[in-house]
């Protein structure tokens, strides 16, 4: 071969390996200045499984619609994400695992909020910036024992949806008598006394048929037998509940096969998702209240529309749950606070994130600086069959401004301060 | 407590040890007789619901597929248990049990990521037949219909297995094998043949009650674990490689835990009283109630 003719041929090789190392998620006309990765540590298996795939499918997708338009700040962005199976312990070492090794400028929260608390000072150890997408306990941002200042959350905390939730529930003043079921965990415990408090505040005459002792059940008990004989005895007018996933599905299923009319007879007012429909199809009960945090097609705006179009072409024409919604958000937040900050540095991004407003696929949110918490709405309806889908959705739609729901500002700060006994809302002064 | 109360609690606790006597019953009837505990107990039990799932769903509808998925799962879940023990812990008898532990718990794991690549993560569900669904009057109340038939079926299973265990010829072999394995060795029975029946019938009953119970709750990627942790619970209360002890600790299990919940002060420790009794019975007569001593 002639020294021309192979030092073209070396040239064109060249080329094509540059060409295949600069493929994955970006197109190969993109040259990037580096590759930056964010950490997630999710539920790809265990009884959240669905929440990660949904959480899963929108990173990636973000992913890859992020680097086809350059990055950011021209860094190409690796998602590493890891399972941890619902566990709390191998969701701190995960996040060990991904600051520690796998050197990540960002974490994305967990599905469980005792996985974000376990996870949380890990982030704060190695100062970097946890984005809170799904986990959502109050006292992540407010109680002196868990919050970090790297801590910024987008979904809306316990206490905001416990309040519209609650608010909501007071208004049918016909619903006087409570029934209370919720995980035994930090979630639950967090949630529902904020529920209990928002009702009560609503409507003063309810009365909550259990004593608070009553109020939880093991996260993983999926066996309601011994709990509707407790319920029928008890004859509520309605039943207040936020567990879910296969939790939620075990109960309702269960409850109908006691009582085909069981939730005719006692009104049932829960957390649920699009997740939660799709896993029931049609046993899940209509004219039920459900409150949720980012439903599809509830959401105004083109923003979603395009999401949602983008989704189903991407995952064989599947609808996008609300942790796919919030997910997206999440790292579309910490994108934009990057870019605005020109650095991935942690202080400048916090720096921009805090008391920063971004556009989301739920709207436009700003994030309050004393405790980072955007103010994201919540999404209150009664289920109902819409021949569009093939899962119920939701009508005669409430949805409070997050303004509305967000903490007041004064026990916030008392909260941070440990003025209030038991790190609990209820209990400041 | 009111009479009615009273008699509900009661049903709902004997609803849930039928559960959990389904779902031991072939862990206790594994240990006793090949002396190996089958940590893959739970994710056989998990894959019949799958099974049953995808029959009632796709291929047979409620009516019929519910009764197909109560015969296919089982049998499949059978055959995989010929393969395990065949294949895992044929290799391993006599060594020690943290060889088949480890064995069985890598299964776990097999059969975990299988489940999810095949069917996903997602939440599944299905129903029982028409005529099990709804609930029946009791004292002004309702009680599942469902639940009673569980109650029954968990009768049917242990008067079954009574029956094999003392009244055939494979019985006699299991008692023996469960009494003095050497000397049923030296007798001419074919042990590798037997154990493998043992084995299947087992791993069977775990498929059996994934497919009876997942019309009650829900069919997920987690649920093996779950099903592991109640079995393993009354296992040792009762005695594992002990039917009577299966039944006696599922019966204890199940009334714990659903009177325990039924007021306010014993609410939130329902589960720790199931737990401490595994602790006190694991203390004072390591072998369970019903159970015998390791030679």
């Amino acid at each position: 071969m002639t020294k021309p003719i192979r030092l073209a041929a070396f040239a064109a090789l060249a080329a094509l390996a540059v060409a295949a190392c600069g493929g994955g998620g970006g197109t190969t006309t993109t040259t990037f200045k580096g590759t930056k990765k964010v950490g997630i540590t999710t539920t790809i298996t265990g009884n959240s499984a669905t929440y990660g795939r949904a959480i899963t499918r929108a990173a990636q997708m973000w992913e890859a619609e992020t680097n086809d338009k350059g990055g950011v700040n021209g860094y190409k962005i690796e998602l590493s994400i890891l399972d941890n199976g619902d566990d709390v312990a191998k969701a701190a070492d995960n996040t060990k695992q991904l600051i520690l090794q796998d050197h990540v400028v960002a974490m994305m929260g967990g599905v469980l909020s005792s996985q974000c608390q376990a996870s949380m000072p890990i982030a704060h150890q190695n100062h970097i910036p946890y984005i809170a997408a799904i986990c959502n306990d109050y006292r992540n941002t407010t109680s002196p024992d868990f919050r970090i200042p790297e801590y910024v959350s987008v979904v809306p905390n316990t206490y905001m949806e416990a309040t519209a939730a609650g608010i909501d529930a007071g208004k049918n003043t016909a619903l006087k008598k409570w029934y209370i079921l919720s995980p035994d965990y930090s979630f639950g415990r967090a949630e529902t006394p904020a529920f209990v408090a928002s009702l009560k505040k609503t409507n003063p005459n309810v009365q909550i048929v259990t004593k608070e002792s009553e109020w939880y059940i093991p996260l993983a008990s999926f066996n309601f037998t011994n709990v509707y004989p407790k319920i029928q005895a008890a004859a509520p007018d309605a039943i207040y509940s936020n567990i879910f996933a296969a939790q939620q599905a075990a109960f309702i299923k269960g409850a109908l096969q006691t009582d085909p009319g069981f939730f005719t007879k006692y009104k049932f007012m829960t957390l649920s998702s699009v997740d939660d429909y799709q896993g029931l199809g049609d046993i899940y009960p209509q004219g039920i209240r459900v409150y949720e945090r980012a439903p599809f097609f509830a959401i105004q705006g083109d923003k979603i529309k395009t999401f949602v179009k983008n989704f189903r072409a991407r995952y064989n024409n599947d609808y996008p749950s609300d942790w796919a919604v919030m997910y997206y958000d999440a790292l579309t937040v910490w994108a934009a606070a990057v870019t605005k900050a020109g650095s991935f540095d942690t202080d400048k991004v916090l720096g921009v994130l805090t008391g920063g407003s971004f556009d989301t696929l739920r709207g436009k949110i700003t994030i309050r600086k004393e405790d980072k918490q955007a103010n994201v709405p919540v999404w209150v309806g009664t289920t109902t069959k819409d021949p569009s889908y093939p899962f119920v959705i939701l009508k005669d739609i409430v949805n409070p401004p997050g303004n509305d729901l967000l903490i007041p500002l004064d026990k916030v700060l008392k909260m941070q301060n440990g003025q209030c006994p038991k790190n609990d809302l209820n209990n400041c002064p | 407590m009111a009479l009615d109360s009273l008699v509900l609690f009661t049903l709902a606790g004997l609803s849930l040890a039928a559960v959990y006597f389904i779902v031991t019953a072939g862990l206790s009837l594994v240990f006793g007789a090949l002396r190996v505990i089958n940590m893959a107990h739970g994710s056989l039990y998990m894959l019949a619901a799958f099974v049953a799932w995808f029959v009632v769903a796709k291929v047979a509808g409620a009516e019929f597929g519910f009764w197909g998925a109560l015969l296919a799962a089982p049998l499949f879940t059978a055959l995989i248990g010929a393969l395990i023990e065949i294949l895992v812990l044929r290799p391993v008898y006599g060594r020690e049990h943290l060889l088949q532990l480890l064995g069985t718990y890598a299964l776990t794991l097999v059969f975990a990521g299988a489940v999810r690549l095949v069917f996903g993560p997602d939440v599944r569900s299905y129903s029982a037949p028409g005529f099990l669904y709804g609930g029946v009057p009791v004292m002004g109340h309702s009680f599942a219909r469902y639940n009673l038939f569980l109650m029954a079926v968990a009768v049917v299973i242990a008067t079954t297995l009574y029956l094999v265990l003392t009244r055939t010829g494979l019985g006699r072999n299991i008692r023996a094998a469960i009494s003095d394995p050497e000397l049923l060795a030296a007798s001419g029975v074919d042990v590798p043949r037997l154990f493998t029946t043992v084995f299947m019938i087992g791993t069977g009953l775990a498929g059996l009650g994934g497919v009876l119970v997942a019309p009650i709750g829900s069919v997920d990627p987690g649920m093996d674990a779950n099903a592991l942790i109640n079995a393993f619970a009354v296992s040792v209360i009762g005695g594992l490689g002990s039917l009577v002890g299966s039944f006696v600790g599922a019966v204890i299990v199940g009334l714990v835990l659903s009177f325990g919940s039924a007021n306010s002060y014993t609410a939130p420790w329902a589960t720790a009283f199931v737990f401490a009794a595994m602790a006190i019975v694991l203390t004072l007569r390591p072998w369970g109630l019903f159970g015998r001593p390791e030679q």
